[in-house]
């Protein structure tokens, strides 16, 4: 295999390099994914087509495109590195942290969203609770997911200039150029293609990882033995008995954090009201394919941590230093200046480079790169629709032709990609990729959560209440990730233990971020008058019939197959408890 | 995406897969003489994994081609 000459102007410092069948796939996707983007072009005049993909998405390729939106950069890269840093507690990011919340949004959630026919949340937020509660919403969400793009942008580059050795500039200007040219051309169509085509990929890209690593370790109970014997004890591998304390588990949280502040707060205010996953659903062509979207996609999801946690977990057993001796991965921190250490998230890549030559190689770098792109298509397909809808069309040009919101989609395509790709530039301060994601989210996602819930199942909830129950709860979040920045001893207020890490301080801020939201939102609406019912048909339970989503046997009822899910879910993790 | 006339995603995945089994069989045929330095290489993976993607690949390659009733 001959290394191709266009690497060696990358050369420096890199785990890898490409040989040229590698590059080979890699070059098949970038023209699979741009052609994509100009078939789906013809296919994206209207507004509901660029912005919704038309509403003509099956349930099966809404769900994929659901879960697959999730599933960037952070999610392969940082979870290896968290698996091989906290063990298998890992993986509740995954269950508890995403199932539940994906069911509820399937089962009780979509009806309303659907019925309710708006584009977007911060649409819905509209519907529900008037002008102020769409502006913070489509405000904060347009910022975040700009800054998530960036994110995921920087970690693109950054993993790339490992692997390969290849220029950050290089690899932020390819991605973002790419991705902005198929979504700009075919939008939510496009993007959702995409997904679906990325995710498949991921699979064909990463599965060879805990495949060859369960046989090199020799089975699951070998695996877990090495482990202890690597680390020294057996915390790494059970998923519960370990939360009773703080102090006892290697990721300093405590069970009420990860059941309430994440279970609860976190995963059903991302699954359930981050506009980028949901409005994948909202191209469903009918209400079941709705309801039964988020369901395969929660299926879906249980089976991620075999390709991102078990990698994690494998490295803990099986990787060694040329010498023979355990390897020992490191923080960032720690590993920079120290040319011989590698950090906890080059777990992934340094799995991949065990047991993939050429060819294999390519197939997981290329996976990791279409996990990236998707990750900033999702964010700016978000961007474009929540600018355009929410803001542009809200607030700065109410009554522009249909044609002209299509262009204005492209538009803030490109100038969404331009704002990440400075935010790129920005975030390369940043230690921990993994900490700053987890700030964004429950800045704005847990309260938004609260208002949202308050919204759908309480007809008492009035515009004011929503509005200044959304702005207490962002205000407080924010407030008290300044307060732990600026005066790190605050964390023991926060997470209520002297042991809390820092993870624990991103579950109990969500947690009190939602808490404050509730709160706010009750007492402001009991002072304030109530909304006439009238105006909360097709938006509250209680005032709204449910329309019939057409499932005549069992096996078409997306409750049957939430129910076969949630049993599911519950014996993995009785199985790793 | 239901429309016969548009270009089914399951075609997208297959051809991708089916293109990637093929690159994937012949850099494992190769490798059967010339192994790579990576762990488990005489398990042959790239030669089994090419062929598992041609299989699945090519299915929905035929099954949701361009044009199928």
């Amino acid at each position: 295999m001959q290394f191709s000459p266009l690497l060696l102007l990358f050369a420096g410092k890199q785990l890898t390099t490409l040989s040229g069948v590698d590059i080979l796939i890699l070059v098949l996707y970038f023209a699979l994914v741009v052609f994509i983007g100009f078939y789906a072009k013809g296919k994206a005049n209207t507004s509901e087509d660029f912005f919704l993909a038309g509403r003509e998405m099956t349930a099966w390729i809404a769900g994929l495109s659901f879960v697959s939106a999730n599933l960037g950069s952070l999610e392969l890269m940082g979870w290896a590195g968290s698996a091989y840093q906290y063990g298998i507690l890992a993986a509740h990011w995954y269950w508890i942290g995403a199932i539940p919340a994906m069911l509820f949004l399937g089962i009780v959630m979509m009806p309303f969203y659907y019925i309710s026919k708006t584009h977007s949340v911060p649409g819905y937020l509209h519907l529900r609770f008037g002008n102020g509660a769409r502006a913070v919403s489509a405000i904060s969400f347009g910022l975040m997911t700009i800054l998530m793009s960036g994110v995921n942008m920087y970690a693109m580059a950054v993993v790339m200039q490992t692997i390969l050795g290849w220029n950050i500039t290089f690899s932020i200007w390819v991605g973002a150029g790419t991705v902005a040219l198929y979504v700009m051309l075919g939008g939510l169509r496009s993007a959702i293609i995409n997904e679906v085509l990325q995710f498949v990929l991921i699979w064909a890209g990463a599965a060879m990882i805990p495949i060859l690593g369960l046989i090199e370790a020799g089975s699951w109970s070998n695996l877990k033995k090495q482990i202890a014997i690597n680390v020294g004890n057996g915390d790494y591998t059970h998923m519960w008995r370990t939360l009773g304390h703080f102090s006892s588990n290697p990721m300093g949280v405590h069970w009420t954090g990860i059941v309430f502040g994440l279970g609860f707060v976190i995963s059903f205010g991302y699954w359930t009201t981050d506009f980028l996953v949901v409005q994948r659903v909202l191209s469903a062509n009918n209400l079941r394919a709705a309801k039964l979207a988020p369901i395969i996609g929660a299926a879906f999801k249980m089976a991620v941590p075999l390709i991102v946690i078990v990698p994690g977990l494998l490295a803990l057993a099986v990787l060694k230093n040329p010498d023979g001796s355990v390897m020992h991965l490191v923080a960032s921190n720690i590993a920079k200046g120290n040319p011989g250490m590698h950090t906890y998230d080059e777990v992934l890549p340094l799995m991949l480079i065990r047991y993939c030559g050429p060819g294999l190689l390519g197939m997981g770098i290329t996976a990791l790169v279409a996990g990236f792109m998707s990750g900033m298509a999702g964010n700016v397909s978000a961007f474009s629709t929540v600018w355009t809808y929410d803001i542009y069309g809200a607030y700065l040009n109410k009554k522009a032709s249909d044609s002209h919101y299509v262009a204005m989609g492209r538009w803030s395509t490109v100038i969404g990609m331009l704002i990440s790709i400075m935010t790129a530039y920005l975030v390369m301060n940043a230690n921990s990729i993994m900490d700053y994601v987890q700030a964004l989210f429950s800045f704005f996602v847990a309260p938004l959560f609260g208002t949202v819930i308050l919204g759908m199942l309480w007809k008492r909830a009035t515009k004011a209440g929503g509005f200044w129950g959304l702005l207490a709860g962002t205000a407080s979040s924010i407030g008290m990730f300044v307060w732990v920045q600026t005066t790190p001893s605050a964390l023991r207020y926060i997470a209520m233990s002297p042991d809390a890490k820092p993870m624990a301080e991103n579950l109990y801020r969500a947690l009190w971020s939602w808490l404050i939201c509730v709160i706010v939102t009750v007492a402001v609406s009991l002072v304030t008058r109530a909304t006439p019912e009238a105006e909360l048909a097709n938006l509250v339970y209680g005032v709204t019939p449910l329309p019939d989503d057409g499932s005549k046997t069992l096996w078409e009822k997306p409750l049957f197959w939430a129910v076969v899910v949630i049993t599911v879910f519950f014996i993995l993790n009785l199985i790793f408890f | 995406m239901s429309d016969n006339r548009e270009i089914s995603i399951w075609f997208f995945c297959g051809i991708l897969m089916l293109a990637y089994g093929a690159v994937l069989v012949l850099t494992g045929l190769f490798e059967l003489h010339n192994p790579p330095p990576t762990v488990l290489a005489e398990l042959h993976p790239t030669l089994w994994w090419g062929v598992l993607l041609s299989v699945l690949g090519g299915f929905y390659t035929i099954r949701f081609r361009p044009g199928k009733a």
